[in-house]
């Protein structure tokens, strides 16, 4: 085509000019680039941070609540109160532990006992939430075990792991004796085995975890247990699979994005600040573009008038500038993806003092695809305008002029 | 003989806002194939204006024009762009060769625009054009490496590359010097006779005006002894 002869003479016709407006725009797409590389790194380490230490979907015994059940005679509604005091547990949890072994998804599974109890020691009282494990598979869920400041993290049929807060107010330190009352009033004596610190005050003050087979008389669960708690390969499937496993299992599944949705709101209020961001940056980039091609047009209307007199079509005007616009769009989103790379590769070596990440940078997030089509297809658009106006120039203004 | 353009009552009023500007008042012209024919007349007589009537440039406000035996009246702005590219040269007083564009490559240009590319051939016939018009050693120079009088040459080789069977000059030499402005007038003269290519050339100039074969005089928005 020559239209595309010719834009290409007109880009290269003055170089510099045309290397400003290409930097400019390589600029524009490095920083949304940037930009779109650090909020996904960012949802990468928060998401990471949340994950890392807890569970992806909780399978727990559907709660009894008070139903309305429908009255045949319409006019009456009858309220039947289930009893809440009865024990909520899974009886067939081997069944359902098995039917989640098979799951391709599924890096861990632990089946647990969780209640409320009762720290004593001597005065002192302190309420706890216990987690009752296998203490094979301790570090299923969370690394327990690399968090222990002092003693171990052996259960044996006697131990209990509290968290350093816990630990401080009572004045217990590992190797002494507590005793533990559950909410079915039952006591034992145990022995702190270990002390864990994760750095989260709720943890550190409240979590105290047992045996399994410790704490089956204590809370009254000779065979069942109250909940059982997955891990998966990618957090990100747990919403759906959570879904799937409810409809499996009749349990209630909870993912980790439904606990925490006020990090799904921080995420999302991230990403729409982002957008504005990068919306920006490709706005400032077309108007570029735009006002570049104008400034040309303008200046070739003698040229075109003379192109247009000898018989070339408007669409041929049209199609040079457009062309010029995709051609700078698509070297210029190239070289700025190729930049916005290395700045992120760069950045994302860059460490604080104590070894962590600088900048929760992830390099491989910058949306390269999706910034390259939106500056290619947007710098055509840009075009469209000193195109249009180009092409409906009047052949005879322009050569008189 | 067919003549080569037939206009009759061509009529051309300009509207600027509430302002009407009537500056031709039906011009009857015609043009004999081989003609090289002078369009004279005062400054704002509405010479050019005429010429870009029968260059299908400018629609005129009334009349009817044929050209090659072809009503023009009824075609299409594509049509009319492709009649142009085809059947009729461009020769004005401001060269307007494309800047980024060698003198052969703007020779080309009018063939290779629709064709999508410059082929040999065109290649080949442009360099020849260059060659007539004494630009043998300057064919691959950028158009901005030219002399004035050797872009109007370029201009002229341009005008030719499609074997035009009407040439419309307006003011062809009116930037040029005395001796450039020969040089470009001979070379007119000679495609007019080895070429057999009609001419209309607009110009204030007598001398130019005493070695084509007619003149037509505007007066006053029509023709004196056309
Ligand atoms: N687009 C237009 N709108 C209004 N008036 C116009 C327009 N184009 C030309 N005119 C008027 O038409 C008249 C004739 O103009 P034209 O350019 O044809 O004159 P000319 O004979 O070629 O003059 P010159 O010898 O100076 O080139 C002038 O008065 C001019 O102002
Ligand atoms: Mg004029």
């Amino acid at each position: 085509m020559f239209a595309f002869t010719v834009a290409r003479r007109y880009l290269f016709s003055n170089p510099s000019q045309t290397a400003l407006l290409i930097s400019g725009v390589s600029l524009g797409v490095t920083a949304f680039v940037f930009i779109t590389a650090l909020i996904g790194g960012l949802a990468i380490r928060l998401t990471n941070d949340v994950t890392a230490n807890s569970a992806h979907i909780s399978l727990e015994p559907e709660t009894r609540i008070a139903r309305v059940l429908p009255s045949p005679d319409a006019e009456l509604e009858s309220v039947a109160i289930i009893s809440t005091f009865q024990r909520l547990q899974i009886r067939a949890w081997k069944s359902t532990v098995s039917l989640l072994q098979s799951h391709p998804d599924i890096s861990a599974i632990s089946p647990q006992i969780s209640g409320s109890a009762f720290l004593v020691k001597g005065e002192a009282v302190s309420p706890v939430a216990v987690t009752a494990l296998d203490p094979a598979f301790i570090d299923a869920i969370s690394s327990i075990s690399t968090e222990i400041i002092s003693g171990d993290a052996s259960l044996g049929a006697d131990g209990i792991l509290i968290g350093s807060r816990l630990a401080e107010n009572l004045g217990l330190s590992s190797g002494q004796p507590v005793l533990l009352r559950t909410d079915r009033g039952i006591d034992r004596l145990l022995i702190v085995r270990g002390v864990f610190e994760t750095g989260l005050q709720s943890l550190d003050e409240r979590v105290a975890y047992l045996s399994i087979q410790t704490a089956r008389p204590l809370f009254l669960l000779p065979e069942g247990i109250t909940n059982i708690e997955i891990k998966l390969y990618d957090p990100g499937g747990a919403r759906e699979l959570a879904t799937f496993l409810h409809e499996a299992t009749g349990l209630r599944a909870t993912s980790w994005q439904e606990k925490n949705a006020s990090l799904e709101g921080a995420l999302d209020a991230q990403s729409q600040t982002g957008t504005l961001i990068q919306t920006f940056s490709l706005i400032s980039v077309l108007i570029g573009i735009a006002s570049a091609l104008s400034l040309s047009a303008n200046r070739r209307r003698g040229e075109i008038g003379i192109m247009r007199a000898f018989g070339v079509s408007g669409a041929f005007i049209a199609a040079v500038f457009l062309l010029q616009g995709l051609l700078i769009g698509m070297v210029g989103a190239g070289i700025g993806c190729a930049c916005g790379f290395a700045l992120c590769s760069w950045l994302e070596t860059l460490t604080k003092p104590d070894g962590t990440m600088a900048l929760p940078i992830a390099p491989g997030e910058g949306g390269y695809l999706v910034v390259f089509l939106l500056t290619t297809i947007g710098a055509v658009l840009a075009s469209v305008i000193p195109a249009w106006s180009a092409a409906r120039l009047d052949p005879l203004e322009a050569i008189q002029q | 003989m067919r003549a080569l353009v037939e206009a009759r009552g061509i009529g051309m009023t300009f509207r600027n806002g509430d302002e009407l500007t009537e500056v031709l008042k039906g011009v009857d012209l015609t043009l004999q194939p081989g003609e090289l024919v002078a369009l004279l007349g005062a400054s704002g007589s509405g010479k050019s204006t005429l010429l870009s009537i029968v260059g299908l440039l400018l629609r005129p406000t009334r009349g009817t024009l044929s050209i090659a035996g072809q009503r023009v009246e009824g075609l299409s702005d594509l049509e009319r762009a492709q009649f142009r590219n085809r059947r009729l040269g461009f020769i004005f007083q401001f060269h307007h060769l494309l800047p980024d564009f060698t003198a052969t490559e703007n020779v080309a240009f009018p063939a290779a625009a629709p064709a999508g590319a410059i082929s040999p051939a065109m290649r080949r016939r442009a360099r020849d054009l260059l060659a007539r018009v004494g630009l043998a050693d300057r064919m691959d120079f950028p158009a901005t490496r030219l002399s004035g009088g050797q872009k109007q040459r370029v201009a002229i080789a341009r005008a030719l590359m499609n074997k035009p069977e009407l040439i419309l000059a307006d003011e062809p030499t009116g930037s040029l010097d005395r001796v450039a402005a020969e040089k470009v007038l001979d070379l007119m003269r000679e495609v007019n006779r080895e070429d057999k290519a009609t001419f209309l050339i607009c110009t204030h100039d007598e001398h130019v005006a005493a070695r084509c074969t007619r003149r037509i005089t505007l007066n006053d928005g029509s023709v004196d002894g056309a």
